[in-house]
């Protein structure tokens, strides 16, 4: 049902989400169910958001429990969004925390195993 | 005086009495003999000195005599001096006994006191044996009648009794009812299975009373086989002949017992007659069968026999009128449904629980083997797969044999001389057993292997005229130009059917000139598939900038002499000059598009129409009608399943299409369609749908309206961008615009409207050179300030990514949002 935005896979030793086009208040809730429901066990996780193309309040809100639930367990978290776009703009204005936010996913993993 | 009559001979007294045809004895009152005449003597064998003073009367009686003597003769001849015609058997000197009827006299003397008695005795030897016998012929008689009248009862029920089962139960009553006895058993021969089942019996506590197989040693069996009536007389003759009787008649008292084969004919020829039955019944003490009686046995056994044989016809008769109706039912509710997995699932449906009680369908096509399987418990897997393995290598149908431990029958689904794959199946308990029904499950699987090869068939070509359709529906469609925009959409038949033969296509003639099409072939599957896809290419390659749509249509007619299966096929079409807006049209047989201006009303474009293409008896003159489109029309092309209902004339359909389509005038072109088709048609919708919804120019200001659904902020955002991209507004401010809208809309759904499910919003946008504005109003009702953290966050999105904001809540909520256009300009 949510496959279309949603994808799992591994990155290192890192679970990775990725996320693709629109994310809002009509899929926001059933991606956040899919999502919590595959990374319960995760040791590290990394959320891709380089080609979501339009993230609104809710989008945020997922994000926001999402990374901290993670920070609640101690996992470490990294959400790679690109240096413009959508999701940086809504991310930016809702002032999230920068220091979860990374550029690359290279660059993501690095900062999870340092 | 009378004369005296003159006899021809001289009559001596004496020679008169001693030869007089009958016996005197003169007794005293004793009945001591004191003279008897010789033909007495003669009669008798004794002499004259045994009888005479040594003798009297009575001692010349039987037993049963001398009593009688005692209690009728002597006190009647007291009485009456005088006795007549009293029967006596009179005992003959070698023990012989003489039946006689006697006469006697009582002389008194003087003083009336008993003098002497004076006996005359007839021989009655003749008269009693006729007595006897006409005693016994009536007894013979009556019991005949018995008899026959039982019988007559039994053949009436016999013939009334239309299962073996209501047969056995009225035979197992005659024997006593006919002829005395003491309890009866039947067994019927089952020649399927070479048993003798034991089914009925008046006494089943006596005798060995049992199922046995055929070859049995024992009497019920042997009697069985050689078809011939046997009478066991006694204990003796059973341990000579039938030992396992023996036991039984000892313990029950039996001494003679008839075992009684029920055959199909007359036991004198013995060709040609079957057994299909034994009537054991048996008798306390020796009991010795008449000729009568045994003929009347004989009788009972056809009789019975032949109610047999004409039970089991029926019953094959019912049976086999069962299995043609369940085997023509099963083929007819295979045949309506038509794709493979749908039609497996029914063929388990049909056997489980009604034949087998477990069922399984293994198809060996495609890339994944099918298996499906109804019923409970499964047998054995690797037992079952060894018989599958087995099955599908020969081709030829296992069942199971006695004691078999998988009880399983698989039997080849072949098509074409190919086995597709296996039918496994348990019969259901209270069926016959698999071998009995060889035949039947023979041509169950015959009719099932090629209704699912069929299946099949109809699967790959489903397949493959779907993924051609898919394939030619999903041609790259113009878009990025900012001067049109298109929408399409496709809905297959809700019901299993083929696909259509409904396209839609749109295409640049050159830079400036859109030609759009929607058009309907004839029949359905791959060929309809097919002919549309050869028509799609041949428009697009037909359409030029000089000719128009008349030409284009008329080039298409000629085509149809080339592709038969074009013929008749509908089509509407349009070019459009993207700079001008002039629009040119031609409906071949097709239905109107429909347009929807700015202003107005939608209005149907009712010029050009001429017959389908290549149509023989309609007009094919083909014209085209050309008008201008304003910037913001909205012109809808469409095929009939979109207002073809059998629920409703087709003029109704006409009606709430406009109606439905006016009412969506501001809605988002995304989804507009799809709305379209969820209205008009619904879910279950019996034909295909499709369109093509084409907007032309450019609109300054966008107005849409959309209800209160989660669902349709994309489908604005969707609009709302292609608008800002057709306006040139950078992709900055035109993320900005689109967030802060999403935002507004997403809190008049969540706010407003949370407790209105059909609440609407207004969405009214305009461009200028340096700014957006976005407005959004609903009519909720709005609760005190924002408790809620995430839609703060929202309108704390709103005012972040947008430079002015504006909230009225005078009635409902209106939001103004303006933001300006940045640098980043296209």
């Amino acid at each position: 049902m949510t496959d279309q935005w949603v994808r799992f896979s591994k990155f290192g030793d890192a679970e990775l989400v990725s996320l693709t086009g629109e994310i809002d208040l009509a899929n926001a809730p059933d991606i956040g169910k899919a999502i919590v429901k595959r990374i319960q066990s995760a040791g590290k996780v990394l959320i891709d958001l380089t080609t979501v193309s339009f993230l609104d309040s809710a989008g945020v809100r997922l994000l926001d429990a999402l990374v901290g639930d993670l920070s609640d367990h101690g996992t470490p978290t990294r959400l790679v969004v690109g240096e413009r776009g959508a999701a940086r703009m809504t991310l930016q204005l809702c002032a999230f925390r920068e220091d979860v936010l990374a550029t690359d996913l290279d660059r993501a993993a690095a900062d999870l195993s340092g | 005086m009378t004369q005296e009559l003159r006899l021809p001979w001289d009559e001596d007294p004496d020679d008169l009495y001693e030869h007089a045809p009958c016996g005197y004895l003169t007794t005293l009152p004793d009945g001591t003999i004191v003279r008897v005449n010789q033909t007495f003597l003669t009669w008798t064998g004794y002499t004259r000195g045994e009888l005479v003073g040594h003798r009297r009367f009575r001692d010349l009686l039987s037993s049963g005599g001398q009593i009688y003597h005692e209690t009728h003769y002597a006190p009647l001849l007291r009485m009456q001096d005088e006795v007549h015609e009293l029967a006596f058997d009179v005992v003959c000197a070698d023990g012989r006994q003489l039946p006689t009827l006697v006469n006697s006299t009582l002389g008194r003397d003087e003083a009336k006191q008993p003098r002497a008695i004076r006996t005359m005795i007839f021989n009655a030897t003749e008269r009693r044996q006729y007595e006897t016998e006409l005693l016994l012929a009536r007894r013979i008689a009556e019991a005949s009648e018995r008899r026959v009248q039982v019988l007559q009862k039994i053949v009436a029920d016999l013939s009334a009794a239309p299962t073996e089962a209501e047969v056995a139960e009225s035979v197992v009553r005659a024997p006593e009812a006919a002829f005395g006895a003491a309890s009866s058993s039947i067994y019927l021969v089952d020649a399927e299975r070479d048993q003798i089942v034991a089914v009925a019996s008046t006494d089943p506590t006596t005798g060995n009373w049992d199922d046995m197989p055929r070859s049995s040693p024992r009497a019920v069996a042997r009697v069985a086989e050689r078809g011939d009536l046997h009478v066991v007389g006694s204990i003796t003759e059973a341990k000579q002949h039938f030992p396992d009787l023996v036991d039984s008649m000892r313990r029950s008292g039996r001494n003679t017992v008839v075992l009684l084969p029920l055959t199909t004919g007359p036991t004198d020829e013995h060709a040609g007659i079957l057994t299909l039955g034994v009537l054991a019944f048996s008798f306390k003490g020796e009991h010795k069968l008449s000729d009568g009686e045994l003929r009347v046995v004989r009788l009972l056994g056809q009789q019975a026999g032949q109610a047999l044989d004409r039970a089991r016809l029926y019953d094959d008769v019912r049976r086999r009128e069962e299995r043609s109706q369940f085997l023509a039912e099963t083929t007819g509710a295979l045949d309506e449904v038509y794709r493979l997995e749908p039609r497996i699932r029914r063929l388990l449906d049909r056997l489980v629980p009604e034949i087998a009680d477990w069922a399984e369908v293994r198809l060996q096509v495609g890339a994944v083997p099918i298996e499906e399987t109804k019923g409970s418990p499964a047998p054995d897997p690797e037992l079952l797969q060894k018989r599958l393995g087995k099955v599908a290598a020969s081709g030829e149908a296992i069942f199971p044999v006695e004691d078999d431990v998988l009880d399983c029958s698989v039997l080849p689904l072949t098509a074409r001389g190919l086995v597709l794959g296996t039918l496994a199946l348990r019969m259901a308990p209270d069926r016959r057993d698999a071998a009995a029904e060889r035949v039947f499950l023979g041509d169950l699987a015959d009719r099932a292997g090629l209704a699912l090869e069929n299946a099949r068939l109809y699967e790959q070509e489903r397949q493959i005229a779907r993924t051609l359709q898919r394939s030619l529906l999903a041609g790259d469609l113009p878009s990025g130009d900012n001067r049109f925009a298109v929408e399409t959409f496709y809905q297959a038949a809700a019901q299993d059917l083929e696909v259509g033969g409904d396209w839609y296509d749109a295409f640049l003639i050159t830079v400036d000139k859109l030609a759009v099409v929607v058009g309907d072939v004839v029949g359905r599957g791959i060929d309809a598939a097919t002919t549309m896809g050869q028509l799609r290419s041949a428009v697009r390659a037909l359409a030029s900038n000089e000719d128009g749509p008349a030409r284009l249509i008329e080039s298409l007619d000629r085509f149809c002499e080339r592709v038969e299966s074009a013929r008749m096929a509908t089509v509407a079409y349009a070019e459009i000059d993207l700079n001008t807006g002039e629009m040119a049209y031609c409906c071949a047989g097709h239905l109107p598009p429909l347009l929807q201006e700015p202003a107005g009303s939608p209005e149907f474009l009712m010029h050009a129409r001429s017959a389908p293409i290549g149509s023989r008896a309609g007009d094919i003159s083909r014209k085209e009608h050309r008008r201008r489109l304003t910037a913001g029309s909205r012109m809808l092309l469409y095929t009939d399943g979109l207002i073809e209902r059998r629920s409703r004339p087709i003029d109704k359909g006409f009606e709430i299409l406009a109606r439905e389509y006016a009412r969506r005038r501001d809605a988002p072109l995304p989804g507009l369609a799809a709305g379209l088709a969820d209205t008009l048609v619904g879910k279950d919708h019996a034909d295909d749908v499709c369109m093509l919804c084409l907007t032309l120019g450019t609109e300054e200001r966008i107005e849409r309206t959309i209800g209160a659904d989660r669902m349709q902020i994309a489908l604005l955002r969707a609009d709302l961008r292609g608008w800002l991209v057709a306006h040139g507004v950078g992709a900055e401010c035109r993320d900005a615009v689109l967030l802060a809208c999403s935002e507004a809309v997403a809190n008049a759904i969540e706010h407003g409207y949370r407790d209105d499910p059909f609440g609407m919003i207004d969405v009214v946008a305009t461009v200028t050179a340096d700014a957006v504005e976005v407005r959004v109003t609903d009519r909720g009702t709005w609760r005190g300030p924002l408790a809620d953290v995430s839609r703060g966050r929202g309108l704390q999105l709103i005012r972040e990514s947008m430079d002015q904001v504006l909230f009225d809540r005078s009635d409902g909520t209106t939001v103004t949002m303006r933001r300006s256009r940045g640098e980043d300009d296209e």
